[in-house]
């Protein structure tokens, strides 16, 4: 650029701009504050990551599996293609109501790899769930309250009588929340038992359990719910919902 | 620092500005595809799961 400007004249080298003097102390002083300024600034990029930008992403991935999993169980089949995607770990959808944040892809597994998914996972450890079409057994479902999809993040709003419906190809089950535990150690994995005692229940039966942290934004506590199987439905052709869905 | 990446971004005053936007742009790209993902495990903020004390160590939530 500078070749082809003709105007420009050649001169001797512009006299360097007087630099301020500035000592070492104010220079190592101003380098810090910089620092700090720099730090203060990627921390807040963090929480608008980690409350935005991460539900962005798995909305989107959750969006896209469930699609898969519908159009799996509607008997088209993905083609292979780039789109295709792996659907034999997603089992159906929750659907709470109460949350309202309409449904929930559930699939294999509670790992964050999994759960970043925005979608909510059946534990398959410590203690192994048990799925709905089961005699007996507690279905047991982890799910991020913040950032990821957030898909229990209204968890707080369930309350006893609330209900959590669960939908798989084939059928709708009906569960009814009859106890909610808003705090307890994340070492308390005995919530997740065949017959979580700690709900007050003594008899095997077929039972939900919602687990996610709290308080809100931290993960120091787990928040549980239990649920227990009111009845189940077949779903027909067109795919009615159970009346607590409309 | 400041100071010194806009003294060494050639060109006018504009050009600056605009160079400086694409570099603070770059930034956050780098940070929200690479920096955040990687850090943001290792921070106790997201685990939603019950365990047992061994499984929080091994990554598993």
């Amino acid at each position: 650029m500078v070749a082809t400007d003709q105007g420009e004249q050649t001169q001797p080298s512009a006299p360097a701009r007087p630099r301020r003097g500035r000592g070492p102390i104010a220079t190592a002083v101003m380098v810090f504050g910089e620092l700090l300024i720099t730090a203060g600034l990627v921390l807040g990029l963090f929480v608008v990551y980690s409350l935005w930008w991460t539900n962005v992403l798995a909305d989107r991935e959750a969006r896209e599996q469930g699609d898969a999993v519908r159009n799996d169980w509607a008997g088209r089949t993905d083609d292979g293609g780039p789109g295709a995607r792996d659907t034999k770990d997603g089992i159906g959808f929750l659907h709470v109501p109460a949350m309202k944040n309409g449904e929930v892809l559930v699939k294999k597994g509670t790992d964050l790899k999994t759960l970043n998914n925005g979608v909510a996972g059946y534990y398959t450890e410590p203690v192994k769930s048990a799925l709905p079409q089961d005699e007996n057994g507690n279905f047991t479902l982890a799910a991020h309250r913040d950032g990821h999809g957030a898909k229990f993040h209204n968890i707080d709003k369930l309350e006893n009588g609330d209900a959590i419906v669960f939908e798989s190809k084939d059928r709708w089950y009906i569960y009814k929340v009859y106890k909610t535990l808003p705090e307890t150690s994340k070492y308390d994995v005995d919530v997740l038992n065949a017959v979580p005692k700690a709900s007050g229940v003594k008899k095997p039966g077929r039972y939900i359990t919602l687990t996610t942290c709290t308080p809100v934004y931290t993960s120091k506590y787990r928040y549980i719910v239990w649920g227990e199987l009111e009845r189940v439905e077949k779903v027909d052709a067109r795919r009615t919902p159970p009346k607590e869905l409309r | 620092m400041y100071g010194w990446i806009w003294r060494h971004l050639p060109g006018n005053a504009w050009l600056k500005a605009l160079l400086s936007l694409v570099l603070a742009l770059g930034v956050v790209y780098l940070l929200f595809q690479y920096v955040f993902p990687w850090a943001e495990p290792l921070l106790p903020f997201n685990d939603v799961t019950v365990d047992e004390g061994l499984g929080a160590v091994s990554g598993t939530v």
